[in-house]
Parts: structure tokens; C-alpha cells; sequence
């Protein structure tokens, strides 16, 4: 593992997941949201659980990172992105259970799953491009179709 | 493809028969401390197919990444991603805590729920999915 890669890729994918996240659940989503008042907290409330928010997105950028390195050791823009969509896929399929289980929206469903796509894809083209391993590490080896 | 296909439905059985239990049974009457953030029973019947399309599509994804990254190493591969995903999945439930007044402890139960859940669809994924014959590439 080449952790000075490593530790660039996960900090620009936080920046990059933070920023993307205020900007279009916090401003571009907010007339949504608010059609349905009731399920979110005050403004004030969530001043105090704000400290859950960066780390939830600390969390999340380290492990997308993690699995990055795990997943396509050899780096790269293009697979990196590949993998983000494969995990924003995983969370459209959760907000899709959410969807039935919470008065959400269809409105706020489609832009749910539209940013995970967004986010997660970029997102890993991000952490591609920048982290590489270590050449001794890296391997090339093509899987015959079943 | 074969193996794809076994894979998928059997983490999904898993999936669907877990995710029954811990909420409908397990944490149901946590569920029911904050009635306003949930739709009434009626009206989750109503939709039940999201859940039942959302499902597929996490375990869909789930054996994709499985199959293209992680296959050849088995169930503790498969284990391996399926923490890895899962953790990341925290953070994005700690995100919904922050915004929604979701009780801590539904919160802190499903995350462990999620763990445990991930580790035994990971093993079931790793332990069916083989990769096929490899092929060096000069």
C-alpha cells in the first residue's frame, strides 16, 4: 500500500464528497426536502449533531478509498469510477427501501439516487487517479468468460 | 454466469429473510418510538415492491464488485468486502442521523445489524462465486 497516495486520494475524496453533499442535498435539494418537514431535524438540532455528519462522511470517503486500493491496486480514473458506481448502486438500492419505508417523495428518491450516481462515480475517478500502489504490488491478470 | 446467477439469489434470500426479521420483529417496537418518520403498514404494503427492487439491486451490486475485484479469494474475500462496504455504509447512515431525529440506538443497532449482515452475505457470495480458469496476458 502506498499510503502517501493513499492518504491524498482519501482527503480529496472527502472534499470532494462533502462539498458535492452540501451542494446538492443541503441547496440544490432543499425545496424537496422541505415538502416533507416533518422528518428532518430543526436547523438547530442538527448544529448539534453536525459532528455526525463529517464523520459519517469521514467514514465513508476512507473506506471508498480503502476499497479502491483493495479492488484495483493498479489505480486508474476509469476502474475507480467503474467500482464508485457499483457502490452508488448499493446506496440507490437503499434509498429505494427507505423510499417505501419513509414518507419521502418520488421527487426526493430520484434525486437521491441521480447524486449517489453522481457523487460515488466521481468520487472514484477522483481516488484513481490519484492513488497508485506500489509497482511490486501491482498484477495484470485477465479472467476468461464463463 | 451460472455461479453469478446461484450467488445472487442466495444472498438475496438471505437478504430479504434478515432484513424481515430485524424490522419487522427485532426492532419494531424501537421503529414505533418515532411513528412520524415512518409510513404507515398499509401504505409500506402498498410499495413493498421498492423494497424488493432496492434489495436486488444492493445484492446485485454487492456480487458484481465480488465478481470483478474480490473472486478467487473466497469467503474471507468476500467477508472483506462485505466490511468494507459496510463500514462505508455507517457513514453514510451517521449522515441520516445528523439530518433525521432517528433514536440512537436504532442508529447503533443497525449498524451491528448491517456488520453481521454484510459478513454472512459476503461469505455466501465468496463461498459460491468462483472465478473461472486464468488467463495471463502476455
Amino acid at each position: 500500500m502506498n499510503w502517501t497516495k493513499f492518504f491524498v486520494a482519501f482527503i480529496a475524496a472527502f472534499g470532494f464528497i462533502f462539498l458535492f453533499g452540501f451542494l446538492w442535498y443541503g441547496k440544490l435539494m432543499h425545496g424537496a426536502h422541505q415538502e416533507v418537514p416533518t422528518l428532518w431535524r430543526t436547523e438547530a438540532d442538527f448544529g448539534n449533531h453536525f459532528s455526525s455528519l463529517v464523520f459519517g462522511h469521514i467514514v465513508m470517503a476512507l473506506f471508498l478509498t480503502l476499497l479502491c486500493a483493495r479492488f484495483v491496486p493498479a489505480g486508474g480514473a476509469g476502474a475507480c469510477a467503474v467500482l464508485g458506481l457499483l457502490v452508488a448502486l448499493i446506496y440507490a438500492g437503499a434509498d429505494m427501501i427507505t423510499f417505501a419505508v419513509q414518507p419521502l417523495t418520488t421527487k426526493i428518491l430520484c434525486g437521491w439516487i441521480v447524486g449517489d450516481l453522481i457523487q460515488f462515480t466521481i468520487a472514484g475517478a477522483i481516488i484513481g487517479a490519484l492513488y497508485k500502489a506500489a509497482p511490486a504490488n501491482s498484477m495484470f491478470v485477465k479472467e476468461r468468460p464463463r | 454466469m451460472k455461479r453469478f446467477i446461484f450467488a445472487f439469489v442466495a444472498a438475496y434470500i438471505f437478504i430479504f429473510l434478515w432484513g424481515w426479521l430485524l424490522n419487522g420483529v427485532v426492532l419494531k417496537d424501537i421503529y414505533a418510538q418515532t411513528p412520524n418518520l415512518w409510513r404507515p403498514q398499509s401504505e409500506m404494503m402498498s410499495l413493498f415492491h421498492w423494497i424488493i427492487i432496492g434489495q436486488g439491486l444492493v445484492v446485485f451490486s454487492f456480487v458484481m464488485i465480488y465478481a470483478s475485484g474480490f473472486a478467487g479469494g473466497g469467503v474471507i474475500a468476500g467477508i472483506q468486502l462485505g466490511v468494507l462496504l459496510e463500514i462505508a455504509a455507517i457513514g453514510m447512515r451517521m449522515g441520516f442521523y445528523a439530518v433525521q431525529p432517528f433514536p440512537g440506538k436504532l442508529i447503533l443497532y443497525g449498524s451491528v445489524s448491517g456488520i453481521i449482515e454484510m459478513i454472512i452475505v459476503g461469505a455466501i457470495v465468496g463461498a459460491i462465486y468462483k472465478p473461472g480458469p486464468v488467463k495471463a496476458v502476455s
